[in-house]
């Protein structure tokens, strides 16, 4: 097959993969609201579908280009949609037995896609001799693989902080009448939090999860707020040492391509932001009067600077990373 | 803890300010544009030091406090640590009050199962300290987690050593290298580009001959390479060894990094005043900034010949030159008004202005005509002749007024980037040691476990108490599995698994 046929191979499976995540993305929100087992094996398999899809696309998108897939943002957007889909099915569904956030991964998952095709689409081609190192197999994999754990896990505290607000809510209603609260799902673990041991004085480190059942096994629709908080905390310790490797990987590569491993470019600033929000998160956690609400709103925070990392700093602000478009 | 946090939260503020607004170090020229553009903004940021926000004196300010804040924190965890490692793990006095307890009914008296006991938590890696005092013991796993954490931090320490050594000693500076010439590491030769550190101690003579420039370019105009082939030689001139130096591919040489940084236009140029040649050799050209719109090889490139003294009657002459390296560029512009990239030489050619007066400067990156008159203007293409009086193109052997400009070849130069930096090893092996030591800190979790057996009847009744500050639920699997292996190991009686009854009705006796 020629170039130009693998380009269209993997436009086409593009497409396929997007309306998929579409498919696959309503039929979790249905799952959610009917709670219908059929509409979740559907709707995995149409997710899964979607995945096997988009992975073709990649592929053919590399041998069209005869290189690495990921050497520009449309590229960047399909590896980071790719990833974040198979974590929800992998981490959040196999490991954890939470169904109900898959939705949600697939919503980031069409949203990053769409923009990729709007507004990012560039054909195949080579790289950019400032691109051509075997850095970007490295480093740009390592962002990728941090960011859609990143993107998870701010998920997963979005939907923390709803079930928390519910929780609390519910919790408030319980006190003033005497009839026992209607539970959401009967998933209320409100011993998780009084049984956290106080952290050591001067502990720079996080005290890790306090896990709790909700995040452990128990096949819940909709999990607890100590839970989903405990799984949040999960993936983002998982992903702060992959960000970390990321911007070493790329201090490295700028030394051999910029001759200087820092130089505060917008990219390696963003991303240092980032680290430090995250790093900021971790500490929280390992800090009484920080755990639970405060420390979520810190992930969220660095959740949007992930989001100005890539999207902002590439587009609009201009800097050595500007050809990554 | 909370100051280098809060300390950390600033740093990244101010990055925030650094990022949005253009930066001396990274672009002088988007600053002056920003500063034309909003003049009372500007003055303002420049007074405040936004425009180097990282090079600024409360930004050095922030960053010592967050590393005497750090410090501060790490020195006594470390002893503490210190001091935990060499004292052996505390005893408890009531077992049955940990999270974790169970108790398992044995064949083997309370001494012998101790030691037994003792083996099979030594077998899980528990560091482990008989109570001198009864058959108990302490056992604790998991220092790594704190080891972990300090080695991370204190990595950041020695991050910051590593850049303090290898920018107080080390620099960066541009060269432009001409084909077939010859630079040599010199303060003289970096055109007041360097950028040193204040302990920067000197030049190593070390030379670098430009053999050629290569570059090559897809049909659409996208760079697809660009390559130095040079020579290394050392002080005394002698090749060291040849390179081809590429963008991502930089030549090293005692310490000194050399870069593919840019290249461009050097046409040789003779002039000929008088029959006299005045001047000979390749002009390094700059190429003109592209309007918006417009793909920036479609631009001309710059160069100027100044010749003090070389006018009529004395007075200083300047020649400005206007290179265009393929002359379809600027038929296509003269015809169509539509830019078209000059990515190769083709039928090169360069359109001259000829001025007579006084020059200001020596300059040859600019030419104030303030005090200069234009005498004439003309063309001239590669290979060929013109006259400097009247710009008319000459026959070969034809010497018109006796005054002339010649163009006899194209060559390119090719712009690197050269700096040392001593500090990146040191540098490299922080951030190794950042990487490894935040694993242990945030994956591995601090453990701890007491037995005691009691006496009771033919053998005795082994207690086991446990203790996580992390991970309890993996710990709780954890310590039902080592409570079996003690259990087997000491010659359990009657199976008993721990059950929550057993704990309530233990803590309440």
């Amino acid at each position: 097959m020629t170039d130009l046929q693998w380009a269209r191979i993997s436009n086409d499976a593009f497409n396929v993969a997007l309306f998929a995540y579409i498919a696959a993305m309503v039929g979790y929100f249905a799952f959610v609201a009917f709670k219908r087992d059929i509409l979740w094996q559907v709707s995995r398999a149409i997710a899964a579908a979607g995945v096997a899809a988009n992975l073709i696309s990649i592929v053919a998108r590399g041998v069209a280009a005869g290189r690495v897939p990921w050497g520009n943002m449309y590229e960047y957007s399909s590896l980071l949609a790719l990833l974040v889909v198979v974590g929800a099915l992998v981490v959040l569904e196999g490991v954890y037995r939470v169904r109900s956030l898959t939705g949600f991964a697939l919503m980031f998952s069409v949203l990053t896609m769409a923009v990729a095709v709007s507004f990012l689409y560039v054909g195949p081609g080579p790289l950019v001799p400032a691109l051509n190192s075997y850095w970007i197999k490295i480093h740009v994999q390592a962002a990728i693989w941090g960011s859609s754990l990143f993107a998870l896990g701010g998920i997963t505290t979005i939907a923390y902080l709803v079930i928390d607000r519910h929780e609390r809510r519910e919790a408030r209603a319980a006190r003033t009448s005497a009839s026992p609260p209607p539970i959401m799902g009967g998933a209320i673990d409100l011993d998780a939090d009084a049984s956290r041991p106080p952290g050591a004085p001067g502990d720079l480190v996080p005290d890790p999860a306090e896990e709790t059942e909700a995040a452990h096994g128990t096949r819940r629709l909709v999990p607890s707020a100590a839970g989903l908080d405990v799984l949040a905390y999960r993936i983002f310790a998982l992903a702060f040492p992959i960000w970390t490797f990321a911007v070493i990987a790329g201090a490295i590569w700028a030394q051999e391509a910029w001759g200087r491993y820092w130089g505060w470019d917008p990219k390696e600033t963003w991303s240092f932001i980032t680290w430090v929000i995250f790093a900021g998160y971790l500490h929280a956690r390992a800090t009484n009067g920080w755990k639970g609400r405060r420390a979520a709103v810190i992930a969220l925070a660095g959740f949007a600077s992930l989001l100005v990392t890539y999207y902002a700093v590439n587009l609009w602000i201009v800097g050595l990373h500007s050809y990554a478009k | 803890m909370r100051t280098a946090l809060i300390l950390l939260l600033l740093i990244a503020v101010a990055s925030v300010a650094g990022s949005l607004l253009p930066q001396w170090p990274n672009s002088a020229q988007r600053v002056a544009q920003y500063r034309g553009d909003h003049p009372v903004w500007g003055s303002l940021f420049e007074r405040a030091g936004l425009f180097d926000v990282f090079g600024s004196w409360w930004f050095v300010l922030l960053t010592t406090l967050l590393f005497v804040s750090l410090v501060a924190c790490l020195v006594p965890r470390t002893r503490a640590l210190w001091r935990a490692l060499r004292t052996p793990p505390m005893q408890a006095r009531e077992i049955d009050a940990f999270p974790s307890y169970a108790e398992v009914p044995i064949a083997a008296a309370p001494g012998a199962a101790i030691e037994v006991a003792r083996r099979a938590l030594r077998r899980h890696r528990y560091r482990v300290a008989r109570d001198p005092s009864r058959p108990a013991l302490a056992g604790e796993k998991g220092v790594a987690r704190e080891i972990g954490s300090l080695v991370f931090h204190w990595a950041f320490i020695l991050l910051l050593a590593g850049v303090i050594y290898g920018k107080g000693t080390g620099f960066s500076g541009l060269i432009a290298v001409v084909e077939g010439q010859t630079w040599v590491d010199a303060e003289a030769n970096y055109d007041g580009t360097i950028r040193s550190g204040r302990f920067f101690d000197g030049f190593t003579g070390i030379g670098l001959h430009l053999r050629e420039f290569g570059s090559d370019f897809l049909r659409s105009g996208q760079p697809m390479d660009f390559v130095s082939r040079v020579d290394l030689l050392d002080p005394s001139g002698s090749v060291i060894r040849s390179e081809d130096i590429r963008v991502n591919s930089p030549a090293k040489l005692e310490g000194l990094w050399i870069y593919q940084s840019s290249f461009g236009w050097a046409p040789v140029i003779e002039v000929v005043d008088r029959g006299e040649v005045v001047s000979s050799g390749p002009v390094v050209m700059d190429r003109d900034a592209a309007p918006d719109g417009v793909v920036e090889f479609a631009m001309p490139w710059r160069g100027i010949v100044k010749l003090p003294g070389a006018g009529e009657g004395g007075r200083d002459r300047a020649i400005e030159l206007e290179l265009w390296p393929d002359s379809r560029g600027l038929a296509a512009l003269l015809e169509g008004g539509e830019p078209q990239a000059m990515l190769v030489a083709f039928d090169p050619l360069i359109r001259f202005t000829v001025w007579e007066g006084r020059l200001t400067d020596l300059a040859t990156s600019r030419l104030d005509t303030t005090s200069l008159r234009e005498v004439s203007s003309g063309i001239v293409g590669a290979g060929r002749t013109a006259d400097l009086v009247d710009g008319r193109a000459l026959a070969e052997g034809d010497r018109g007024s006796g005054s002339t400009i010649s163009f006899p070849e194209l060559r390119q130069y090719s712009v690197f980037l050269v700096s040392r930096d001593a500090g990146v090893s040191l540098v490299l092996a922080a951030a190794i040691l950042i990487l490894v030591g935040l694993l242990p800190a945030l994956y591995s979790s601090r453990r701890k476990i007491w037995v005691r057996a009691d006496p009771d009847g033919d053998g005795a009744v082994l207690r086991v108490g446990g203790l996580a500050m992390q991970r309890k639920p993996q710990f709780a699997e954890e310590f039902t599995r080592l409570v079996g292996d003690l259990a087997s190991a000491a010659g359990e009686r009657t199976p008993r698994q721990p059950e929550p009854d057993d704990r309530e009705k233990a803590r309440t006796p």
